[in-house]
């Protein structure tokens, strides 16, 4: 039994069976965490300096000399590795004054959670007790394929022993007819929305009695059937929501809230960030500001940037991605990426879960523990801590 | 998937019975539900029916596929969520701390099992539609990637 880390989910009862250094079967994971161990050994990332192979001491002394020589340094990334390892990016940026920042879009929503603004609720109990379960803005079975099948709609829990024909009512609100609004047949409502804001408003009004569409009364009518309702919120509904207080003002009296983060362990970073500074979003520890990486980057306040195991060149928008190529790079990933491709110095890394320990953090705040099946000599924290003892 | 109409046609339409059966309409529905062979039809192989056999053998590729009980499993299509996994009522009566409980299914003689990232079908004798005959889709109407199916469907 080993602990997968493609997605939040962080299922842990993946069986991997091995032919001695080779992955042969992996059973009940999904696709995604299925490719991570399959193919754990397929184009791995080699050290490199302005392109050139190198060793990988070599490549760690660059890094520590392209760092010393910047003054306005950020460190991205750090979604798909080790609480430890986000530990000590958090105090490296501390250190140099640089600004810190991860993939996830969450950091507002998750700071409601952390200062108890927001009730949350964990997984298991959401397979236990939940009745209504609302997927908002995100299209689960495709981001985290095993999160229905293996804690919400589909599991029967202890109060919830029917199954989800009959003790579970799902609503699904998108802005298309994704694969998880497919799944809404029987006992079940697709909303398509493309004003999240004025929907909340609906359905505040509806659960004080007020007027709303059919549907959002349905939904209502059945959430008073139970005391336990749960929402999934998604990166959907992050961006499309203009005013955070109406949507606090929604979950407290519908029930529970859940952030969809497919981002493997953007809630570890998170929390470590809420309790450092207080706020759970990007932060600059040089002038004590609150700006994302692509606001910095556009506006020219960056000069060297260190990505932890993550590919930005791959997922940020195209005048973004034009910013970062010009600027120094330094990447520490396990495998070959864009952003590995274009980067002036590359240490590669171990996996996490695969190759390296360590502890992440579900997305609804669990903490779970990896059992990794292989031991590498390098590995994030490791790094880590030597590019901040050379600093 | 072909109706037994269509492949009636094709038929030598004599009703010789050397298939075993009475008509040849009777031989055209045994075919789709496999208990038959096309071999069995033995004026099929002579030279001149020899175009219709191919076009016979055509139509019944989509039915080799299948398994016993009509279950075709597109691995393109899967991702591995395993909600097929989770519904099974058999797994659920089986395995209520497993499957029945989103778990990996614990089961010695599982039906549906997720490996290497797509389900697999192994001990389809176990299915419902194949020892009680019921029309059970709990499968199906649970994946929306389609990569599950039933022939009767197609």
């Amino acid at each position: 039994m080993v602990v997968c880390a493609g997605c939040s989910c962080l299922c842990d009862d993946v069986e991997v069976e091995l032919d001695g250094e080779r992955v042969v079967k992996v059973k009940h994971a999904c696709r995604i965490g299925a490719s991570i161990f399959l193919n754990y050994n397929v184009s791995r990332a080699e050290p490199m300096v302005n392109g050139k192979p190198t060793d990988i001491d070599d490549a760690i002394e660059k890094a520590i000399e392209l760092l010393k020589g910047s003054r306005k340094v950020a460190i991205y990334g750090l979604d798909n590795t080790t609480l430890e390892a986000q530990g000590i990016a958090i105090d490296l940026a501390e250190k140099i004054g640089a600004l810190i920042d991860n993939g996830s879009k969450f950091g507002r929503l998750v700071e409601l959670i952390l200062k108890n603004e927001i009730p949350t609720t964990t997984l298991e109990n959401v397979k236990d007790y939940a009745y209504v379960i609302v997927y908002w803005g995100c299209d689960v079975h495709n981001s985290m394929p095993r999160h229905m099948s293996r804690y919400t709609y589909y599991p029967r829990g202890k109060k919830r022993q029917r199954g989800y024909e009959e003790d579970r009512f799902l609503v699904v609100v998108d802005v298309r007819r994704s694969h998880t609004a497919m799944l809404a047949k029987k006992n079940a409502v697709f909303i398509e929305t493309n004003d999240d804001q004025k929907l909340v408003r609906e359905f505040i009004s509806a659960l004080n009695g007020g007027v709303a569409s059919r549907d959002v009364l349905r939904i209502v009518k059945e959430v008073k059937k139970s005391e336990f309702n749960v929402v999934f919120g998604g990166e959907g509904l992050v961006r499309g929501l203009k005013n955070l207080n109406d949507f606090v003002e929604f979950v407290k009296k519908f029930g529970y809230f859940i952030p969809a983060d497919y981002h493997t362990n953007s809630m570890g970073f998170f929390k470590i960030m809420f309790e450092r500074t207080g706020r759970a979003d990007s932060y600059c520890f040089g002038n004590d500001s609150v700006v994302s990486f692509e606001d910095a980057l556009m506006n020219g306040d960056v000069d060297t940037v260190l990505i932890v195991a993550d590919d930005p060149l791959n997922s940020m928008s195209f005048d973004v991605a034009r910013k970062l190529v010009k600027v120094n790079t330094i990447v520490i990933d396990p495998k070959q990426s864009f952003t590995s491709k274009i980067a002036d110095v590359v240490i590669p890394s171990a996996i996490s879960g695969v190759e390296c320990g360590g502890t992440m953090v579900r997305s609804d705040g669990v903490s779970v523990e990896l059992k990794p099946m292989f031991k590498s000599e390098f590995d994030d924290v490791k790094i880590l801590k030597r590019i901040q003892r050379g600093l | 998937m072909p109706s037994p109409m269509d492949i009636y046609k094709l038929l030598p339409k004599t009703n010789c019975k050397l298939c075993g059966e009475q008509t040849c309409m009777s031989f055209a529905f045994k075919l789709i539900t496999r208990e038959k062979k096309l071999e069995d039809c033995k004026p099929l192989f002579s030279p001149e029916f020899e175009e219709q056999r191919k076009k016979i053998e055509e139509m019944l590729k989509v039915v080799e596929k299948a398994t016993e009980t009509g279950l075709v499993v597109n691995e393109d299509l899967c991702i591995g969520c395993g909600n097929c996994v989770v519904v099974c009522p058999v797994h659920v009566y089986e395995d209520p701390e497993g499957a029945g409980s989103g778990i990996g299914v614990r089961l010695e003689k599982p039906i549906l099992i997720v490996e290497n990232g797509v389900v697999k079908v192994v001990n389809v004798e176990l299915c419902r539609r194949y020892k009680d005959k019921t029309i059970c889709v709990a499968c199906r109407e649970n994946c929306p990637t389609s990569a599950i199916a039933f022939l009767e469907e197609l």
